[in-house]
């Protein structure tokens, strides 16, 4: 038997991303596939000791803490004003967060706050551009 | 449905309010006990998605840092172990995605816990911190955020910068790759993932 249809759809099962006939369609498949229902299950068990894994507290190396103190206390204090350089980098981060990015072939991203700075420069010289050869026009031009 | 670990880190104990307002003003000590109190949870989450120790502890540090930061916007809507945690992740994910990856040979972390940790039958710490190791790094950091940490697709998504379709058919896949490689470290054909039929067709 061909079992690939339903292979593709059990991550979607255990996401619960599947619509209420297909659930139906593969439980029915589930009951009289051997091979099919020990995936789910091998999914099933993965899912379960990854989650598992994801509760255990990992101990820090040693010592972390203070390294942490160290730095933090060259940081100027909470909510007062910013540097300026920290303040553009904070404004950058807060952009790439909410902005996103462009997915491009090859698996490379283009920051959308990348693509919004190309296009103020660009205006911002074409603007200089066009109000310097605008005075240089007027100047040329006989009354 | 994965329950989200979340629930498991939100009930560690919030900082008293008073201990708070200490920090937020500045009180390095008040920092520290946050600090101390939650360093466990913010390495953990670093180490989980970065997959090595150095990574982990930078982007644990810069987590921190973040929350340091960031104290007079934290709002008690949330608990504070949440937010900390949403912090860890995204100072993770971001780490990840700016600084090329310290290759280390897989070690497996020690646990703040001394009993040895039920994760599955055939199934310990050793073999899924070598499995996740292994796995390609684009798969990885997807995986980890949905089935260890159980995030919504669409918030990796966002975290990732991936549209939500590709970080879908990644997790598919880090699935059955860590399904391969948890089956081939079985400990015997009686126990769990190594008892399972093998594929009878691909």
């Amino acid at each position: 038997m061909d079992c690939s249809y339903f292979r593709e759809r059990i991550n979607l099962y255990v996401d619960g991303e599947l619509g209420y006939l297909e659930v139906a369609e593969l439980q029915q498949h589930l009951s009289f596939c051997p091979d099919c229902a020990a995936e789910l299950a091998q999914v099933g068990e993965v899912r379960g000791a990854l989650a598992a894994w994801g509760r255990l507290e990992l101990a820090p190396p040693p010592a972390f803490a203070e390294r942490v103190m160290a730095v933090a206390e060259l940081e100027p204090l909470p909510g007062s004003p910013r540097p300026f350089g920290r303040a553009v980098s904070d404004t950058l981060e807060y952009l790439d967060e909410k902005l996103g990015s462009i997915p491009l072939p090859g698996g490379r991203h283009l920051p959308v706050k990348n693509v919004i700075g190309w296009g103020l420069a660009t205006a911002a010289v074409v603007i200089g551009f066009e109000r310097r050869h605008g005075r240089r026009s007027r100047e040329l031009t006989p009354l | 449905m994965a329950t989200s670990n979340l629930h498991k880190w939100a009930s560690l104990p919030d900082p008293s309010s008073a201990d708070l307002a200490r920090a937020t003003e500045g009180d390095a000590q008040a920092f520290k006990l946050i600090v101390e109190r939650y360093q466990g949870m913010v390495y953990s989450v670093a180490y989980n998605v970065l997959g090595n120790r150095t990574d982990a502890e930078d982007a644990a540090q810069e987590a921190f840092l973040r929350c340091y930061r960031k104290l007079p916007q934290f709002r008690s809507e949330a608990t504070f172990s949440t937010w900390l945690f949403r912090l860890a992740l995204t100072a993770s994910v971001d780490y990840k995605r700016r600084e090329k990856r310290h290759p280390e040979p897989v070690e497996t972390p020690e646990l703040v816990a001394e009993e040895a940790p039920e994760l599955g039958e055939g199934v310990d710490a050793a073999t899924i911190v070598a499995a996740l190791h292994d796995l390609p790094e684009d798969y990885r950091v997807p995986t980890v955020l949905r089935d260890v940490y159980g995030l919504p697709y669409q918030e990796i998504a966002e975290a990732t910068g991936r549209p939500l379709g590709t970080v879908k058919v990644m997790v598919h896949r880090g699935r059955a790759s860590l399904r391969l490689k948890l089956r081939a470290e079985g400990a015997g054909p009686e126990q769990g993932l190594a008892g399972a039929r093998p594929r009878s067709d691909a």
